[in-house]
């Protein structure tokens, strides 16, 4: 997979030696905007973190188009994942994104805030910059988050269900920023969703994970009418 | 205001005292914010109990090795913060790395405080010629500072405050989110371990200093009451340490003026200071919530 940005060899992932997934082999193109679809339990996630490096490979390899150490990816987790007991304002959770490329000793300078400024802009809470986080709304958290991942300065953007436990206004906004992110910056991004009806009308190609096995390819086949009747059934 | 004129000259009798309790309630509060952040309140319970026991056990284990050691010497202290910090680093890193299993975590703390108490009686009473003196070592003896013995206290707390400061993106970023930290390659259990190496300084230092319940007291009441009103993460920090050198400040006065025992007396009006806090919070959710009716 010379040009993959990001490429799995029949990787397997899981948990205490125990694999929940198995010979996954698949490609990420630069550019690509996949989304990982499949029931609860399939593995999404852990195929999400297996990406990231957050839990070892049991078998297999993982190849990176791009230097982590320097440039890591962007990641966005569910923000229920985070604890509301740290006094943190919008700004410095997103300045957090700026840590990356920052090291030990050196402190956070202007451009650093400036850059955490612009992505704050880009998801559109520059004024709420200096509002508690947990002040806000989820969805207006989950942007936020998202900024922080644009802060990274990232070559691909991983997001673990960005539209969960928000309402169906804010879980449009939240994609359809994601899609402009895409489409405009070229940005690769991966997510974790079962938002089946937005992920058709926004995302470009699908990785289904059901029984521990894989299939990818573009959404208007993974995702046509008569697929979904074969998964979840007549209406 | 006479007593108040008293305590700050320059030739005021219990000077390194005052100075060593307010370098306390400065040092463990800046400590103490990570302990609620991270939830590990009650391991600010346990702990110093285990840097009690750790002191005690240093001393029957130096006797049963070497001898007699001797009293009031330097290596005295040196004995004590070498029983102390193992002790308390071996329980914390221990207590940590159980904490991932939260259906058990209070149990666990629990149970540490109630085994660390009964071994520190347990090895005292196996050493009882030195059980008087050591004492004042285990329950804390800040009227006793010295100036050398505040000279390693500034020392000690000074460099905590100076590492705490410098690294305080880094500690953070393993603190609120550590899968963050391990994506960006930031070694997090080496930054975890240095965190965990300055709390158990700052623990057994301050146990020896002010004793277990002082150290308790100030590791988790002025975080907590500045939690309530601070809204970024410097300031939380910083509020928190000034408000347990105000209050330390302030219980020395009391004991000196009352002539109360200085520990309780701190750990009273730090206690006071939370309660008020609380309790004008409450009051202004009440008004705000009346007044958008």
């Amino acid at each position: 997979m010379p040009h993959a940005l990001l490429g799995l060899q029949d990787v397997s992932l899981g948990y205490d030696g125990r694999a929940v997934l198995e010979h996954i082999s698949f490609a990420i193109e630069r550019g690509e905007f996949l989304a990982l679809l499949g029931p609860n339990g399939a593995g999404k996630t852990t195929l999400l973190r297996g990406m990231l490096g957050l839990i070892p490979v049991l078998a297999g390899r993982i190849t990176y188009g791009f230097d982590r150490s320097t440039s890591p990816p962007g990641y966005v987790p569910q923000r229920d994942a985070l604890d509301p007991i740290f006094p943190l304002t919008a700004r410095e959770v997103v300045l957090m994104g700026t840590y990356a490329r920052l090291a030990p000793l050196r402190p956070v300078g202007r451009r650093q805030r400036q850059l955490a400024a612009a992505c704050l802009e880009q998801v559109g809470l520059a004024d709420l910059a200096d509002r508690p986080f947990w002040a806000l709304s989820g969805g207006q958290k989950q942007r936020v988050l998202i900024a922080r991942g644009l802060a990274v300065e990232p070559n691909i953007l991983l997001l673990d269900e960005p539209t969960a436990g928000v309402d169906p206004g804010a879980a449009i906004t939240i994609m359809d920023l994601i899609a402009r992110l895409n489409r405009d910056q070229g940005l690769t991004v991966v997510l974790v969703s079962h938002h089946l009806r937005l992920v058709r009308s926004l995302v470009r190609s699908v990785l289904w994970i059901e029984d521990g096995r894989i299939s990818k390819g573009a959404t208007e086949v993974m995702l046509a009418p008569e697929r979904i009747i074969d998964i979840f059934g007549p209406l | 205001m006479d007593t108040l004129v008293e305590i700050v000259s320059p030739g005021f009798l219990l000077r390194d005292a005052l100075i060593g309790s307010v370098l306390v309630g400065c040092i463990c509060p800046l400590v103490g914010v990570y302990f609620v952040l991270r939830r590990m309140i009650f391991l600010g319970v346990a702990l110093p109990q285990v840097s009690a026991a750790g002191i005690a056990f240093a001393f029957l284990a130096y006797r049963m090795l070497i001898g007699q050691h001797q009293h009031f010497m330097p290596s005295e202290r040196w004995l004590a913060m070498l029983g102390s910090l193992s002790w308390t680093l071996v329980g914390l890193l221990i207590l940590a790395a159980l904490a991932r299993h939260r259906e058990t975590v209070e149990a666990r703390i629990g149970m540490t405080y109630a085994v660390a108490a009964a071994a520190t009686i347990l090895f005292l009473a196996a050493d009882p010629a030195a059980e008087a003196h050591m004492v004042n070592l285990l329950k804390g003896d800040i009227l006793a500072t010295t100036g050398p013995s505040l000279t390693l206290m500034a020392g000690v707390f000074g460099a905590v405050a100076l590492l705490l400061l410098a690294f305080r993106k880094e500690f953070l970023l393993v603190s609120f989110d550590r899968d963050q930290a391990v994506i960006f390659g930031k070694h997090a259990g080496l930054w975890d371990s240095l965190l965990y190496l300055m709390i158990g300084i700052t623990i057994s230092l301050g146990v020896m200093t002010a004793g277990p319940l002082v150290t308790f007291g100030f590791l988790v009441i002025p975080p907590l009451t500045a939690r309530m009103i601070t809204r970024r993460m410097l300031t939380f920090s910083l509020t928190a340490a000034c408000l347990g050198a105000v209050t330390a400040f302030a219980g020395f006065y009391c004991a000196y003026r009352f002539d109360l025992p200085l520990g309780p007396a701190e750990v009273a009006l730090a206690s006071l200071g939370l309660a008020m806090v609380t309790t004008a919070r409450g009051l202004s959710r009440v008004w705000e919530r009346w007044r958008a009716t």
